[in-house]
């Protein structure tokens, strides 16, 4: 093939979704992810993946592989489909209605979120879709978190630097405060810190609303920093509050999320606020966004009473390690799959769909080997914020993971 | 080739009010997607004898697919534990979906129960074009409705700044270029100017009447209406305007809603969910109903059109791009609460509810539904519709249809809600109309499918689609068209005997309106300043 380039392709390297990539192909390899930042560029890597099926170790053609797969899938007593990372919003779909046809259980890598999935599903939200956040705020609040490790380009892109109708200064128009919890930090460059202890954190976030609220609060002096970064807080006109959705190394009350949320509620009665709950990459967003509206519920759904149960506290890994699941068919790449899932994925039959499948520590029993969604596939990946955006394949593999699935679907028992 | 599909439906009395048929026993023959004048004696019947056919129903306003909509279904797991649905058995082998209810059911649900309730043509209400990509997937999803979709556009950046610099011809030309780039199907105004002002922080929350400036800029609610009026208009889009006034749920705010329709006086426009901006009293000060004269006005003028947005008592979920007013449900209510500032366009607030018979507001707002309904005198003009899911959901319709067929039914439901603000309310009068099957044809088909401009939809002439329903004729008119018999769509017959039997894909209505291409450089200029969507990227025009 020709040497080429593609302009605004979307990387999936993490949930800011970037959409202004261009990917310079020569001898059919990716010379260059030009705009992608560190973690970007791996994604895009080289753009090279193995091509293997396999069935039972061996090599096997794509009709001996599907037609194991199939026959694995339709005997389990009760399967689990997940939906890995790196897969089209459309392949998503496809893998959904298999679960929905096997009376299956379906999870994803949106679960990985689900302290933030839960508390916006008990109070709901105040958010903003990242452009909006470039637009307006003046008063960015970092909560534990500094989005320059795991997300790269959230700052250049959407929250500190560019301009905005009501930034024009960009970067000069807004005050950042990095909320320090623990180890977790916000940014260096933050132009105020404040500190709390990790034990404190979820009183800190009450304390904070009630001081918005004009509600009494002691005077604790723990909490003194807290309260003032509310008073400032009220006193701007825009102000977003950032946090990690995701797991990081060190626990976190289960409580934070709600009280976060609650926080950035609040500060919609004297000022405007919107919580920016960062998320991963992979389109794990277009996972949840699928499965709600296939469903009505965002991840750890069961099909085995014939509709669509919601049983958050009993997820992949847990269905894995009680022994309720019989085999499991991941689509997506199984490097993507959280730690617990993979583990638990050796102890049944899977079958594996998607971009390094013959890579899976896991010994599946069948494996296809696809593209990536975005380097080799095209179709729609969701934004962390759920914005919609379209993938720009500049290479080609051998089987799609979208028309795989699709094939798969079709042969399973109805 | 395989012959296209025949049927002869025979002996139903039909009701066909665009082509004047009004309880008529008659035949009404198929073929292929299509009504045709004659099919051979030879082709399959079906028999309708002493049952009611009417067109499919065409719901013009309803929040049923995209991004905020898929936020209220993350926001209600409860409801949809609550009412689950196995997948239905189809006949020709196609395998169905499983899903769920509630006020906002899942995508596949959706398809279903509107099939169900005779339904084939939806249109979802309110689209961020940033989103347009999301809603279409979604429809992809909704079986058997064909779907199409209003683009919001009353809040949006660069349209405001157009309207700011006196750049008209622009403006229309960004107009034509979203509605294709999306490919949406009409021009959506939700609170104009309000959102713009909700998201721009500070201390003002919404705009609080036409003639509140926005910004520095000579832009008001009511340039912002004028602009996309005469934009849809111009571009002769097959539906006018459809526009969700300032001030929605305000007591006092009929008055806003007379000075919109006095605003465009002349220019076609759709007034949506008029239920919700016919109230008198004023802010702090109370109640009432002002439905006779907003309705008066609407008689008067063949200009405008309106659906109701009809409160029915229970549950509902009220979701809808006028973020400032949601902000103030939640503050009252006290119930969960949703927002999202959607960059440079829009917004989206959510907060689910109940409407009690015991409440006072609540009751009032029934009322003024029913007032509207009652008193207007064209029901080319007055659609049927709640707003769904913000008034109550679609699977009410039926019983919407008995409280207007049925006055006794009527009285006796009127007789048990809280009457404390029902002082004025002319249905406190006794208002004796009862619809007629023609006229309910009228406001739930053949009249929304005009309004569109969908010319083969909403009656059964030749050349019409073959979306056809038919009931079992039952004086209680809430059962009658809760359970149609036998519901056809494209010439497929999807509803046998009550029950749900094949689930073809629904087709998407979309316009392309031309345009001079320049805007779009001036847009990509703009999307480049500002945007953190590739230009390239937005939309979701098909390649």
């Amino acid at each position: 093939m020709t040497d080429r380039t593609v302009a605004n392709a979307t990387c999936l390297g993490c949930g800011c979704t970037c959409d202004d990539i261009t990917v310079v192909v020569k001898q059919d390899h990716i010379a260059e992810a030009r705009n992608a930042c560190a973690l970007g560029a791996a994604w895009f890597g080289d753009g090279s993946v193995p091509a293997e099926i396999r069935v039972n170790g061996s090599a096997a053609s794509l009709e001996q592989a599907l037609t194991e797969a199939a026959r694995i899938l339709n005997g389990a007593r009760h399967a689990l489909v997940y939906l890995a990372g790196d897969i089209s919003s459309e392949t998503q779909r496809e893998a959904v209605a298999i679960a929905d046809r096997l009376h299956a259980a379906i999870d994803s890598l949106a679960a990985t979120a689900a302290p933030a999935v839960l508390a916006a599903q008990r109070r709901g939200r105040a958010g903003a879709t990242l452009g909006e956040i470039r637009q307006r705020a003046d008063l960015v609040v970092f909560w534990a978190v500094d989005p320059s490790g795991r997300y790269p380009r959230y700052g250049s892109r959407y929250a500190v630097e560019p301009r905005g109708v009501a930034a024009p200064q960009g970067r000069q128009s807004r005050a950042l405060v990095a909320v320090d919890v623990g180890e977790n930090l916000g940014p260096a460059d933050a132009n105020g810190r404040v500190a709390i202890a990790p034990g404190d954190e979820v009183d800190g976030l009450e304390i904070m609303r009630a001081t918005v609220q004009g509600r009494a609060v002691g005077e604790d002096a723990r909490f003194r920093p807290a309260v003032e970064l509310a008073r400032r807080m009220t006193g701007a006109r825009y102000v977003v509050i950032v946090a990690d959705g995701e797991p990081g190394l060190t626990l976190v009350d289960p409580a934070r999320a709600e009280a976060l949320v609650t926080l950035a509620q609040a500060l919609n009665g004297p000022t405007r606020c919107a919580l920016s709950t960062l998320r991963g990459g992979g389109n794990r967003s277009g996972a949840d966004a699928v499965l709600t509206w296939q469903t009505g519920f965002p991840f750890a759904v069961d099909f085995a009473r014939g509709y669509p149960s919601y049983q958050p506290q009993a997820g992949a890994a847990t269905l894995l390690g009680g022994g309720d699941v019989d085999a499991a068919l991941v689509v997506g790449t199984p490097a993507t799959l959280p730690v617990s899932v993979a583990t638990g994925l050796a102890r049944v039959r899977s079958v594996v769909i998607g971009a390094r499948a013959s890579a899976a520590t896991f010994q599946p029993a069948v494996t296809i080997d696809t593209g990536l969604a975005g380097v080799h596939e095209g179709g729609t990946a969701f934004r962390m914020d759920d914005v919609p955006l379209p993938l720009r394949p500049a290479l080609e593999a051998p089987h799609g993971a979208l028309v795989t699935v699709r094939a798969l679907r079709e042969r399973l028992r109805t | 080739m395989t012959q296209p599909a025949r049927l002869r439906i025979t002996g139903g009395t039909v009701y066909d009010p665009a082509n004047g048929v009004d309880g008529v026993v008659r035949d009404v023959c198929i073929e292929g997607d299509q009504i045709v004048a004659k099919v051979p004696v030879s082709a399959p019947r079906l028999d309708a004898r002493g049952m009611v056919v009417m067109p499919g129903g065409v719901d013009m306003h309803a929040h049923v697919a995209g991004s905020s909509v898929n936020h209220a279904r993350r926001l209600l797991p409860e409801e949809h534990a609550a009412d689950p649905l196995t997948a239905p058995r189809l006949e020709d082998g196609a395998v169905a979906r499983s899903g769920t209810g509630g006020t906002v059911p899942s995508t596949f649900a959706t398809g279903y129960r509107y099939a169900g309730l005779g339904y084939t043509t939806v249109m979802e209400a309110a689209v961020a074009p940033l989103a347009a990509r999301h809603a279409h997937a979604e429809l992809d999803d909704t079986p058997i409705i064909d779907a199409g979709f209003f683009v919001l556009l009353g809040n949006d950046d660069y349209l405001l700044r157009q309207l700011a610099a006196g750049e008209g011809a622009r403006a229309r030309d960004y107009v034509a270029w979203l509605l294709g780039t999306t490919r949406g199907y009409a021009i959506k105004i939700v609170n104009p100017g309000g959102v713009a002002v909700w998201k721009g922080g500070g201390d003002r929350r919404n705009v609080s009447g036409l003639d509140d400036t926005l910004g520095s800029s000579a832009v008001t609610p009511r340039k912002i209406l004028d602009a996309l009026a005469g934009a849809a208009n111009q571009l002769k889009l097959p539906h006018p305007v459809h526009i969700h006034c300032n001030n929605l749920g305000q007591p006092g705010n009929s008055a806003t809603t007379l000075e919109s329709m006095n605003a465009l006086s002349g220019q076609r426009a759709h007034f949506t969910h008029l239920q919700f901006h016919s109230y008198g009293g004023a802010p702090g000060k109370g109640w009432a109903s002002a439905a006779r004269a907003v309705i008066e006005y609407v008689n008067a003028h063949a200009e405008v059109s309106v659906d109701v947005g009809q409160v029915m008592f229970g549950s509902a979920t009220t979701v809808t791009a006028d973020s400032p007013v949601e902000h103030l449900l939640y503050a009252s209510s006290g119930r969960k609460w949703v927002n999202v500032d959607i960059e440079l366009e829009s917004g989206c607030g959510i907060v689910p509810y109940s409407y009690k018979e015991k409440a006072a507001v609540a009751a009032l707002q029934w009322s003024v539904g029913l007032e509207l309904f009652l008193l207007a005198n064209d029901p080319w003009r007055v659609v049927l519709s709640t707003d769904h899911p913000n008034g109550g959901t679609f699977l009410s319709y039926p019983e919407l249809i008995r409280l207007l067929m049925d006055r006794g039914y009527r009285d006796d439901r009127l007789k048990a809600v809280n009457q404390k603000l029902l002082v004025g309310s002319a249905l406190l009068d006794g208002l004796a109309r009862e619809y007629t099957l023609g006229e309910i044809a009228i406001v739930t088909r053949a009249g929304p499918a005009r309004l569109l401009g969908l010319k083969n939809k909403g009656h059964l002439a030749p050349g019409a689609d073959a979306d056809v329903t038919i009931y079992a004729n039952d004086a209680d008119r809430a059962k009658m068209f809760a359970t149609p018999r036998y519901v056809i769509k494209a010439g497929s017959l999807v509803v046998e005997d009550g029950q749900l039997r094949r689930a073809p894909a629904g087709r998407r209505l979309a316009v392309r309106p031309e345009y001079d291409a320049a805007v779009t450089t001036d847009v990509k200029r703009f999307f480049d300043q500002y945007a953190c969507v590739a230009f390239e990227n937005y939309g979701a025009a098909l390649p």
